[in-house]
């Protein structure tokens, strides 16, 4: 795989995603959630600024994932309508290639956003003189953009094999629900039959479990957790990276069987 | 100038599309070689299969059976895609960058670094009639200057080949005279140019040989001097007065007549110098002679047209 060529392609992703200014409109809602932060604290009514931060934090990244999941969902398709996949393939580039480039723009696009979230945050909650507790949240911006990278792929793979508005949609129930599909079946679980919960057991281990890559909470609840031990980051790393090579080979398998 | 490996060699290509009752054959057993140096043009009636085989060369679709290669590699492979520059059918530029910004990105993919390529860009953006634009974003380009931006593209990196697929589409006049000077002076340095066009004059003044494809199939391939050979026409008009017969001779050359003026067409210059000196010594007035070229365009007019059981 040429890196040089990776890189190129990722600038033009991130380009468009700059040049598109579809991330400033995210920005500007964030600005909005951290200004809801400072007037709640204007008025002095305690506890309701972690309430309020940690409303935020999952506002952010539900905002960051839904620009990740459309950013991935139409790079693909644009190509081969705009027809700008020919000139860039005729170029002595593997599919791959172009394909890693495009997953590296999204990703970028998708960490220039969340730094842009960050930065607003981190500054909105020091302003309001409240501590970060900076081994968490750091924990929590690197698992957010593994999970950023889980539907990033699961995007791209979703965009080769459904039409665009398809894509989209499925990507964002999936992540919607998967989010809390936890939730759900920790609840009824026990209420279940015996098949059921093995088809219960089942899912679980097919579908993400995205929700474990959200530390919000604990990041604004610092004073009751402490930040994750290396093993079980490694271990989250492992497990998100599973499926980051599973909806890649998918999605590679696709484009590659895909006459232009 | 020919000599060395043939830079595509396709043989035999078949390229369906759709399958089962669906299914729809675009190219069907397809063959022919293209030698170094040489200047193809590559014909055909919309739908003939023209864009399909190019898109083979380039590797883009999966050929149902036969063979493609390129360079002596099989179609598709990097290693020939860097000597080669390509112009898509229909290409619309990312609308959100400038013009050196997309030749940065094309370039650099071909491998140039940073110090050929800001030689590169001003100088191929001169070539093709777009200097001073480098920094305009090509959401303001017209149609015309995107294939400009097209061809700039596919030169960027000083490929030996060119394969370029309906080359002056959307260019105006100005702009197709500028391009055949562009492709007249790669043709003087050598490169090889295989392209398909609608424009049967530029055709006609590049290229040394054409290939005329009809229903998937190679219905002609020659050289272009050798095809423009054998449509010499040459041309009598004369007048017959009254009811004078036509001696036999002439008769059974089927002149059309239109009252007292009679129209001979002739193809080769024995039988027009024949003709001439039978009338002449019968005493039929001749009102005009001359000899003209059938264009290539008629040829292929009166080829894919016969073929098409149209007149």
């Amino acid at each position: 795989m040429n890196a040089r060529a990776v890189g190129l392609i990722a600038k033009s992703v991130l380009i468009e995603a700059v040049r598109r200014r579809e991330i400033y409109a995210i920005v500007l809602v964030s600005t909005l959630l951290i200004g809801a932060v400072m007037t709640i604290d204007f008025f002095q009514i305690e506890g309701l600024t972690k309430f309020y931060r940690e409303v935020a934090l999952k506002l952010m990244s539900i905002a960051t994932a839904l620009t990740v999941i459309v950013l991935s969902a139409r790079q693909l398709p644009r190509e081969f309508e705009k027809r700008t996949i020919y000139p860039l393939l005729a170029k002595p580039i593997s599919r791959l290639t172009f394909l890693s480039g495009k997953l590296l723009g999204v990703m970028l696009a998708a960490a220039f956003c969340f730094a842009l979230f960050m930065s607003i945050y981190v500054g909105g909650t020091l302003y309001l003189g409240v501590s970060i507790p900076w081994v968490l949240f750091l924990q929590y911006i690197y698992l957010q953009m593994i999970l950023m990278l889980i539907l990033a792929t699961l995007g791209f793979w979703l965009s080769m094999v459904l039409n665009l508005d398809a894509a989209i949609t499925i990507g964002v129930l999936f992540y919607a629900l998967a989010a809390t599909f936890t939730s759900i079946t920790t609840f009824i679980y026990d209420m279940l039959g015996g098949l059921q919960q093995k088809a219960i057991m089942v899912l679980t281990y097919l579908i993400p479990q995205l929700t474990l890559f959200d530390l919000s909470e604990k990041a604004v609840h610092a004073e009751a957790w402490e930040p994750l031990e290396l093993s079980t980051l490694g271990a989250l790393s492992g497990y998100g990276l599973f499926f980051v090579v599973l909806y890649l080979a998918l999605g590679m398998l696709s484009f590659y069987r895909r006459p232009l | 100038m020919t000599g060395g490996a043939p830079v595509i060699e396709v043989e035999n290509l078949v390229v369906d599309y759709g399958k089962g009752a669906k299914q729809v054959r675009a190219v069907d057993g397809l063959s022919f070689r293209i030698e170094p140096g040489q200047c193809v043009g590559f014909i055909g009636a919309n739908g003939a299969g023209k864009s399909t085989t190019i898109k083979s060369l380039m590797g883009f679709l999966f050929p149902t059976s036969g063979s493609v290669r390129v360079f002596g590699k099989r179609a598709g492979v990097a290693s020939s895609r860097q000597r080669i520059g390509y112009l898509p059918e229909v290409a619309l530029y990312y609308p959100f960058m400038k013009a050196r910004e997309l030749l940065e990105l094309y370039g650099g993919l071909s491998g140039m670094n940073r110090a050929e390529l800001s030689r590169a860009i001003p100088a191929v953006l001169d070539k093709v009639g777009l200097s001073g634009k480098s920094e305009v974003l090509l959401r303001n380009f017209s149609k015309g200057m995107q294939q400009r931006l097209g061809i700039a593209q596919a030169l960027i990196a000083e490929p030996e080949a060119l394969i370029l697929d309906e080359l002056s589409s959307g260019l105006d006049p100005l702009g197709r005279h500028d391009l055949r000077q562009v492709l007249l002076e790669l043709k003087r340095a050598g490169r090889t140019i295989f392209f398909s066009s609608h424009e049967l004059t530029e055709v006609e003044t590049l290229c040394d040989r054409v290939l005329i494809i009809h229903k998937g199939k190679i219905v002609t391939e020659a050289d272009v001097a050798d095809l423009m050979k054998p449509l010499n026409e040459y041309e009598i008009v004369f007048s017959v007065s009254g009811d004078k017969p036509l001696p036999e001779s002439l008769a059974a050359l089927e002149p059309r007549r239109e009252g007292e003026r009679c129209q001979l067409l002739l193809r080769d210059i024995e039988a027009y110098s024949s003709a001439l000196s039978e009338l002449t010594a019968h005493g039929f007035q001749v009102q005009r002679t001359a000899s003209r070229s059938r264009s290539l365009e008629e040829y292929f007019i009166e080829l894919i047209g016969g073929r098409e059981g149209r007149k």
